[in-house]
């Protein structure tokens, strides 16, 4: 895998901005084995580019970059300090998922989704009720027009509360899964555990990532939306929750399939 | 009657909310169902939240309705990349399957400056319809 990989990375065109191997394994070495510090500070040096441009993914959500990035260095010295040089993967490969759980870490311990207006979460609220009870006294999904009047709302701050009820969906990476074989652990750090078992097929290395760190429910509601052809509506009917929460967790689950297929191309490195 | 909005943004997901509001207002206008407003959004988002597919640091979303039909075309995109996955996926859920669900047709298409993914949205009365 290892040979294959490389090859592969050699292969590759443009801009490959991650450290050498070689190098890499060399410092962990060096550091691991020998307790060389400085080997140490030359790695994190090394990776600061890779947890910059992590934290910039999250910056957007009204925290400082250079306050992301400093979390975010704190996930890449844990992944340094607990890299096992044998397990014959990256150090990418494993710094990647550590950074983003640090960062989304940051996120859940700050409580960040209290910024959402406190009159729009209530009228999120009060949407998603509507939504159903609308549903089913018109036989048919309602209309904005149909929610800002049973709401008393404008019909734009129906789309705003909308919106804000999809605010929430990236951080829910770091919530532990509700069942499978991975329930102890953050699904993010379960990433690198799962690696191995993707090898098998194309299919499966560009399928079965995103569907493993799904929890059941999850893979449930995807399986009726995408595999059965079933509505929201039907959806929420039948798993026994509401259509806007069917709706976040549709979005949740593509999100993680799309994390993970993103990070499981950033392991092999062939994706382009 | 043919209408048309025009919105380009940097690649980037702090737009694409943006993107997501643009539609809900044109849904208004519309009075697409929730259901539909949803199914364009996640089309969409399916779409530009892949950064493989991106072939600037800009991207441009027209959204044209005609008769009955939402037509969303977004570019310039990576044809190669998105057409590839359009052609893929049999087992899971990728990008085929997903526009599947949520959009009437999808098609590539080459302009002058790249290539654009154009999706088509067929507003059947009712909810839910494809």
């Amino acid at each position: 895998m290892g040979s294959a990989r490389e090859a592969a990375r050699g292969g590759k065109r443009g801009e490959v901005t991650v450290p050498h191997e070689k190098a890499d394994r060399e410092l962990l070495r060096r550091y691991h084995a020998d307790g060389d510090l400085e080997a140490r500070e030359r790695l994190i040096e090394q990776y600061l580019p890779l947890v910059r441009s992590l934290a910039r993914r999250y910056s957007y959500r009204g925290e400082q970059l250079e306050d992301l990035v400093q979390v975010g260095c704190i996930g890449l010295i844990k992944a340094i300090d607990r890299f096992d040089i044998d397990r014959g993967v990256e150090l990418t490969t494993y710094a990647t998922p550590n950074i983003i759980g640090e960062i989304k870490r940051h996120f859940r311990d700050k409580g960040w989704s209290i910024r959402v207006p406190r009159g729009l979460q209530e009228l999120n609220v009060r949407l998603s009720r509507l939504i159903e009870e609308l549903t089913v006294q018109l036989e048919r999904s309602p209309t904005i027009a149909e929610l800002a009047k049973a709401s008393g709302a404008e019909e734009e701050e129906v789309l705003e509360a909308l919106e804000t009820g999809q605010a929430y969906t990236t951080v829910s990476l770091s919530t532990p899964s509700s069942g499978g074989d991975y329930d102890d652990l953050d699904p993010l750090e379960s990433l690198g555990e799962l690696e191995h078992e993707y090898e098998v097929s194309e299919d499966r290395a560009v399928l079965a990532p995103g569907w493993r760190v799904l929890d059941d429910r999850e893979r449930r509601i995807l399986h009726l939306r995408f595999f059965e052809g079933l509505t929201q509506s039907q959806i929420a009917e039948q798993v026994g929750i509401s259509q806007m929460h069917v709706s976040r967790l549709i979005r949740r689950a593509l999100e993680k399939i799309r994390d993970e297929i993103a990070l499981d191309g950033a392991r092999t490195g062939t994706d382009n | 009657m043919t209408d048309a909005v025009t919105l380009t943004i940097p690649r980037g997901r702090p737009y694409y909310g943006v993107v997501r509001l643009v539609v809900g207002g044109l849904a208004l206008r519309l009075d697409l169902s929730y259901e539909h407003l949803e199914d364009l959004q996640l089309a969409l988002e399916s779409v530009l939240s892949n950064d493989a597919y991106a072939a600037s640091d800009e991207v441009t979303i027209e959204l044209e309705i005609r008769d009955s039909t939402v037509e969303v075309s977004v570019g310039p995109v990576d044809g190669s990349e998105l057409g590839s996955d359009l052609e893929r996926d049999e087992a899971g859920i990728g990008l085929r399957r997903l526009l599947d669900a949520v959009v009437s047709n999808v098609e590539l298409e080459e302009r002058e400056g790249g290539e654009w993914v154009r999706l088509e949205k067929r507003l059947v009365a009712g909810s839910g319809a494809k």
